[in-house]
């Protein structure tokens, strides 16, 4: 948005005004007030964030202000959308204003979508609520959004079914089904919180070139500090249900006023990036692959990794080899799993190599469907790989007994992401780290059981009366602290967790990933860390290993390759991380479509063909055939790229 | 999958399962006490006429040489002869089942046609009167045996009230069975009330979960309106697992047919199966439980084919 935008938006009325808003939910266990006393405003093509931790009421707060809070909710106060007070008006009124006036979009695009019913009838479905359009119309114009969202070839992908669509191109459609009719206002709740980082940043400059396209207000919400950076133009903050702060974008994530602000952005990990001419130019290191001579660690590896591969073709290994294999915990040598038979066979690891040394972090970071889940499995010996080996604590898994194998596990612990899921729900805290010990140490007498318990649970800091507790009813900080517990109840040299902390919000994410640090440091496993979160690897792990379709791309040093990276896909993975400092995000953003405005054939828009784990492809779309291409772009930080850069 | 690997495998798979119900009967009928030969020459005969009899029908050779013999005659389409009424079970089965037929696909239409709408009317009106109100009937129908019910609509209906006849419509064609449509009545009530109760109940469930599913909420903010939501999307969407069960409840409806064509004296498979059971007529039997087999199968391969044509993830295997 411009200055001047900005200055004109200053005097518009408010499309949205929100006074003394309150939500009670009404449960068994009595009232429970969600949201009290807020009070906000969104004026024609601004953009509000409303940020804050799991139950601070941020999302409740936007479903009021479209009115479709849940049957036990009731709202109080004011919430005037135009001329209409949502808290106040029917349901014939709501559904009138809602896809019109004001529409939403959700979290989770898998869910997000009638999965029975083709995307283009979908839309055409909004069109036609609000407009007397035929059939045949309505139809043509879905095909129309379609386009302006950037799904390649729309007039064929119109009759595709929700599942055909991939995540990213998912969200496109219900973005689509948003715009659908030009609302006023456009309510975006964590519009972007289940996508890979690439697709996230392509659907943040979509949403933010149909909003400044049509002077659509926007409120988002968000609990990512880097997305409000390079989105929002003013922030408000919730804590427990009230708005602690309210300001421009630049005076909250820069100099918060109030302490919750304050503490809660000190909690978010931050990406440390290049300084700028800091970088090795992009173009002068295209050619250099994988190969890349910033990185030593890099290339040390690439060569223990190829002279294993040779040495497996020959049938002998080198002494050389051995006593590397033999020093660390883990080590894979070009493991390839395959899913699947025959054609329909999916690779999910293809030629991996890695190891993790004794005592040291590695980071496996990727995109969903990279295949850092699987390899943590492989490590784990809970996916046997089609071919290479494994090797555990100096063992080929392959080559010993069943028994011997469980006694080489035992030496491995686990913790996963879903703190619900991974708990049995039937089992005390106490049952739950105890039950590894069930297991492997059988002659532990029970005393000796309960004291090994105790004293897990003072490691991980959680009170020793937790144990009689039952995984319910604690918050979700704190089953994962019970998970490590039980992950560390065996004294193991190698820890594996797979996403430990991105359910949680970040101040519990700090906290958890500081007491695995502690122990680390105390007893000296190792830790094999699969994360999305470049930034979390970045300050968490000693080396990353960065995996794409199933293959390693890099791996290094993490300060030599999340800073420097060697290869194009690194690169951009780290480009699209939002970094919660708004003049820096800018410049990102900028320098980000710049380069893949480079990177595309001259005369070709970028299309949302965020299919797969890869790069975006250039769509075959021709030029003019999107509102990106128009004169009077808004030139100022979008790098002239169109709303689908 | 390609549809027709995937129609292949499936008419393999119901093989398969025939053949392994036509051996599981046969041991079960082998090892009744009494045997055939008892319930046919009555009580007063001699242990020589039993002999003699047994021996006459092969019934004195070992069991699997016995399966094989019927295997063998099952390929050539023939399924024996009765001992009681001296016809070919397979001419029995020809006349019986269109009329069991008409009488079960009569009462699952019904019954669905009445399901389908009672559940999703429970569901949008959860924790209402109504909702309590069909809870609570459903319950009753499905808990009231089909005997007892039967008896009830002839005493209420036929008795009290002479609305119907308390007699199916009798006769061996199909013609003679529609030309007397009030005679259905009862018998196809009957056999509905259980599917009403049970698939209102699938029904209820399975709108309640897609009502709260996410794009039922999409559908709401894009300014949809709760009849069209329930119209386009969440009845498409209850539906599938609907449809899975039917298939499933095949067998239930063929053995509510058993108790409905006794009481209203309705000559189908059910009174078939009835009359050769108390007469151990091991042919008719083996053929009435062949047939329900094959209508089993053939729900559950139907109910699966409309799923696929319903749920286009099902054919991409991703459902």
């Amino acid at each position: 948005m411009t200055a001047a935008e900005r200055s004109t938006a200053a005097v518009a009325d408010p499309i949205l005004d929100l006074d003394d808003l309150g939500v009670v939910f009404s449960s068994e266990t009595g009232d429970v007030h969600a949201v009290r006393g807020v009070s906000l405003h969104v004026r024609p093509g601004e953009t509000l964030a409303l940020v804050g931790e799991s139950g601070s009421g941020k999302s409740t707060v936007a479903l009021a202000a479209i009115g479709l809070l849940p049957g036990n909710a009731r709202a109080t106060g004011r919430a005037r959308l135009g001329a209409t007070d949502v808290v106040a008006a029917g349901e014939n009124d709501l559904a009138r204003l809602r896809g019109r006036t004001v529409s939403m979009v959700f979290q989770e695009p898998a869910t997000a979508l009638d999965p029975l019913t083709r995307i283009g009838d979908q839309i055409a479905e909004v069109i036609r609520n609000h407009r007397p359009l035929s059939a045949r119309e309505a139809a043509q114009a879905a095909i129309e959004l379609l386009r302006r969202v950037g799904i390649p070839d729309p007039g064929r992908r119109a009759s595709a079914f929700p599942f055909e669509l991939s995540g990213g191109q998912r969200q496109r459609v219900v973005i689509a089904m948003a715009i659908a009719n030009d609302p006023t206002l456009l309510i975006a709740d964590e519009p972007t919180t289940a996508l890979d980082v690439t697709v996230q940043a392509e659907i943040l400059d979509l949403l933010r070139g149909l909003a400044a396209e049509t002077g659509t207000g926007v409120l988002l919400v968000t609990h990512n500090m880097g997305v409000v950076a390079d989105f929002a133009d003013r922030v408000a903050v919730m804590l427990q249900g009230e708005i602690v702060e309210t300001g421009p974008v630049e005076d909250i994530l820069l100099r918060p006023s109030h302490d919750y602000t304050k503490r809660l952005l000190a909690a978010v990990p931050r990406l440390a990036v290049a300084e700028p001419g800091e970088a090795p130019r992009p173009s002068a290191e295209a050619d250099a692959g994988t190969e890349s001579a910033t990185s030593g660690a890099l290339a040390k590896f690439a060569e223990a990794g190829g002279s294993a591969e040779s040495a497996d073709s020959g049938g002998s290994a080198t002494s050389g080899q051995s006593a590397e294999s033999a020093e660390s915990v883990v080590d894979l040598r070009a493991v390839t799993v395959a899913f699947g038979r025959g054609r329909g066979a999916v690779r999910a690891l293809d030629d991996v190599s890695l190891s993790v040394r004794p005592g040291e972090t590695v980071g496996l970071v990727g995109e969903s469907g990279s295949g850092k889940s699987t390899a943590a499995r492989v490590a784990l010996g809970l996916v046997r790989p089609t071919s290479g080996t494994v090797t555990l604590f100096g063992s080929d898994l392959r080559r010993v007994s069943v028994r011997a194998r469980r006694s080489l596990r035992s030496g491995v612990g686990v913790v996963l992401q879903d703190p619900v899921a991974s708990l049995d729900a039937r089992m005390s805290v106490g049952e739950c780290i105890a039950e590894p010990l069930r297991v492997h140490r059988r002659r532990m007498s029970s005393k000796e059981r309960q004291a090994r318990v105790a004293d897990i649970l003072d490691r991980v800091r959680l009170p020793r009366g937790f144990a009689r507790r039952t995984p319910r009813e604690l918050s979700g900080g704190q089953r994962q602290r019970v998970s490590l517990a039980r992950a560390l109840v065996l004294d193991p040299r190698l820890l594996v967790a797979d996403e430990p902390t991105s359910a949680l919000d970040v101040s519990v994410q700090e906290a958890v990933l500081q007491v695995i640090t502690e122990l680390q440091d105390d007893l000296g496993f190792a830790c094999l860390f699969v994360s999305h979160d470049l930034a979390v690897v970045q300050n968490f792990a000693e080396r990353v290993v960065v995996m794409r379709a199933g293959r390693i791309e890099e791996q290094g040093a993490t300060e030599v390759t999340l800073l420097h990276p060697g290869t194009d896909y690194t690169r951009r993975l780290l480009a699209a991380v939002p970094v919660p400092d708004p003049v820096v995000q800018r410049r990102r953003r900028a320098e980000r479509q710049a380069e893949a405005a480079q990177a595309r054939p001259p005369g070709t828009a970028p299309a949302g063909n965020d299919g797969g784990p890869g790069p975006e492809t250039p769509g075959g779309t021709v030029p003019g055939d999107g509102p990106g291409d128009g004169p009077d772009r808004d030139g100022s930080n979008t790098g002239g790229s169109g709303v689908n850069a | 999958m390609n549809t027709y690997l995937y129609l292949a495998r499936r008419v393999l798979q119901a093989l398969a399962v025939i053949l392994i119900v036509t051996v599981a009967t046969f041991c079960l009928l082998h090892a009744l006490p009494g045997g055939p030969a008892r319930g046919i020459l009555g009580p007063q005969a001699t242990p020589e006429q039993i002999a003699q009899f047994n021996h006459a029908q092969h019934l004195d050779q070992p069991l699997p040489v016995q399966y094989g013999a019927y295997l063998g005659r099952l390929l050539h389409g023939d399924l024996g002869s009765s001992y009681t009424l001296n016809e070919p079970v397979s001419q029995l089965i020809v006349q019986r089942l269109p009329k069991t037929l008409v009488l079960t696909v009569l009462s699952a239409l019904v019954g669905l046609l009445l399901a389908v709408p009672l559940g999703m009317w429970q569901a949008v009106r959860r924790n209402k009167p109504v909702d309590y109100v069909i809870t609570t009937l459903s319950f009753v129908a499905y808990s009231t045996p089909v005997y007892f019910l039967g008896l009830i609509l002839v005493l209420v209906f036929s008795h009290i009230l002479p609305w119907f006849p308390a007699q199916a419509p009798q006769g061996d064609s199909l013609a003679q069975v529609f030309a007397d449509p009030a005679g259905l009545v009862l018998p196809v009530v009957a056999g509905a009330a259980s599917v009403v109760a049970v698939f209102s109940r699938y029904m209820r469930a399975a709108t309640l979960e897609n009502l709260s599913e996410d794009y039922v909420r999409t559908a709401r903010a894009g300014g949809s309106r709760r009849g069209a939501i329930l119209r386009r999307h969440v009845f498409r969407n209850s539906l599938t697992p609907v449809v899975a069960m039917l298939g499933y409840y095949v067998p239930v409806l063929f053995g509510g047919a058993l108790v409905v064509e006794q009481l209203f004296n309705y000559p189908g498979m059910g009174l078939l199966f009835w009359s050769a059971a108390q007469s151990s007529d091991y042919p008719v039997l083996l053929g009435c439980v062949l047939v329900i087999a094959v209508a089993t199968v053939v729900g559950t391969l139907l109910a699966d084919i409309v799923q696929r044509i319903i749920d286009p993830r099902v054919k991409e295997g991703r459902a």
